[in-house]
């Protein structure tokens, strides 16, 4: 049997500590936690985990602090945030600061062992992930988050605010399932029932503005009944 | 101050000159007679404009004064929902994770249906946080507007709510005026437009039973789109009418009806973010008619 990952569980709420550190446990995961901020940064010496996850909102030392801190000495651990603000600015703010991904709380536990799964199985040890670069590259398509442009080819391409965060998303998470429900959280901070349908329509726009053939997509794959993947490789752009 | 001084300037300029103007008709009887009644009539418009003056500056004041509570209000409001909102969300995503573990675990029948009736509650807690998230982001967030085709809009909203059981159970109607034009483009969030439709729809399912009438129809007037759903269920109760529209409430009738109780808050939020209005009439015993206003954007207007 492969080792079991370590992840380290911050948040000041015990009784969300108790609960998910069992359900991870049953999940595969070794777990330690941490009550709050100066807390994770002792632990993480000791535990030398496999990846963080962080809540956003703590007495003290607050989750965004300690990304920072982390990041800022060049520690480039997984971090997972949980969040507690809908509003999409400071959902960017959260992949801005170095973190690999981020739920909104309240979440399913499900949705957080496949999001901790995502994103092991996408880590470089010791490397930046993709969520925290400025400009990203695919094939002929070039990403400058930074100024919401896209390039293709050296032609930019006019689209949408809400294509281009799906674009972003995608491209920040490539080769992984994304299912509509996770893109309207992430890109419209809403899960209204309607909205899978306007995913649908955001990714057409998203294929016809970037030449993608629908019957054999290169870049955004559509995995039948459950969502998107982002088929092409991504990597950083200088 | 600075709207005083142009009526005092002028009064005290009026004064000067009446006062010059008697000094010097002095040696003229009917020259002074006249130069009296006309300071007099001076002095009389000089009051007159005075007293009309601070009549303004005080209605002015007092509506400033309700303006500003009325934002007050409205932003204590906002306030209020974002905290609730915060403080559901910690106990919501705990409550989330121990029912994972409990289901995870092994569990009698009887521990299991427990359960599910928890997770089915949760899930409605769930949503309620969702919708009070809609709300009071709706009030900020930035619309991303563009023209909007209505008509277009109003057949997906109809497609997707005929996707509903309840729906099987209605006679559904979609009327969409073609002739002699179509209907105009309104300037908009397409998504948001959507999500009011969407709702008013689901709202008449709610409220109608088997065999009810359900009818999505629209008709313009050159400065606006209206949009009405229209249904033959019981009809809102006259007290009810007024407060369909707020926040949570739950009418008499509403009771044993699913739903967040925030879903016409959101139409109405949605209306307003667009410079456009909600109404409603109903009879009871009869049905109700929601009708959702939006104006036609500059792309609507055919020229």
């Amino acid at each position: 049997m492969p080792q079991r990952p370590k992840i380290l569980l911050v948040d000041d709420e015990e009784a969300i500590t108790e609960n998910l550190a069992s359900f991870l446990v049953r999940a595969g995961f070794e777990v330690s936690v941490a009550g709050d901020g100066l807390e994770a940064l002792q632990c993480m010496a000791e535990v030398e985990p496999a990846l963080i996850i962080l809540d956003v909102l703590m007495p003290g030392m607050d989750g965004r602090a300690v990304l920072r801190k982390l990041r800022d000495e060049d520690n480039w651990t997984p971090v997972l945030l949980l969040t507690q603000v809908g509003e999409a600015s400071e959902r960017a703010m959260a992949l801005e600061e170095g973190a690999d991904d981020y739920l909104n709380k309240p979440f399913d536990p499900q949705e957080l062992t496949a999001r901790i799964r995502a994103i092991l199985r996408r880590a470089r040890p010791g490397e930046p992930p993709l969520a925290s670069a400025w400009k990203l590259r695919a094939g002929d398509i070039v990403l400058d988050r930074r100024a919401r442009r896209v390039v293709q080819s050296g032609q930019e391409i006019a689209l949408t605010p809400k294509a281009l965060g799906l674009l972003e998303y995608l491209m920040t998470h490539p080769d992984e399932l994304v299912t509509r429900e996770r893109l309207l959280d992430v890109v419209w901070g809403w899960d209204y029932p309607v909205g899978t349908r306007s995913v649908d329509t955001r990714v057409a726009e998203l294929r016809r503005m970037l030449g993608e053939d629908a019957a054999a997509p290169r870049l955004i794959e559509t995995v039948p009944g459950q969502g998107y993947r982002f088929a092409m490789t991504v990597e950083v752009a200088g | 101050m600075r709207r005083w001084l142009p009526i005092l300037s002028a009064g005290l300029l009026g004064m000067a000159f009446s006062v010059w103007m008697n000094a010097s008709g002095m040696p003229n009887p009917v020259l002074y007679a006249r130069v009296s009644v006309s300071v007099l009539i001076f002095l009389l418009g000089v009051c007159l404009s005075t007293v009309a003056g601070a009549a303004l500056l005080l209605y002015e004041w007092v509506e400033r004064r309700q303006a500003n509570q009325a934002l007050t209000a409205a932003e204590e409001r906002r306030r209020f929902l974002q905290r609730l909102d915060h403080e559901l969300k910690n106990p919501i995503t705990a409550i989330l994770a121990g029912l994972a573990n409990l289901s995870a675990a092994d569990s009698t029948p009887s521990q299991g249906e427990v359960i599910a009736s928890i997770s089915s509650q949760v899930q409605r807690l769930r949503r309620l946080v969702a919708d009070l998230r809609k709300l009071s982001d709706l009030e900020t967030r930035p619309l991303e507007c563009g023209p909007v085709e209505m008509d277009v809009l109003m057949e997906e909203a109809y497609a997707l709510i005929r996707e509903l059981p309840a729906a099987e159970e209605r006679r559904m109607v979609l009327t969409i005026p073609r002739a002699p034009w179509p209907l105009p483009a309104v300037h908009g969030d397409h998504d948001l437009l959507f999500l009011a439709v969407y709702n008013l729809l689901d709202n008449a399912l709610k409220f109608s039973g088997q065999g009810d009438t359900v009818e999505l129809r629209a008709y313009e007037d050159g400065a606006l789109v209206v949009v009405e759903v229209a249904d033959t269920g019981p009809g809102i109760p006259d007290m009810d009418r007024p407060h369909v529209w707020e926040e949570l409430y739950r009418g008499q009738t509403a009771r044993r009806i699913e739903g967040s109780g925030l879903g016409l808050a959101l139409v109405r939020a949605i209306a307003i973010r667009h410079e456009g209005s909600v109404d409603l009439r109903s009879r009871e015993g009869q049905g109700t008619v929601f009708s959702l206003r939006i104006p036609v954007g500059e792309a609507g207007n055919p020229s």
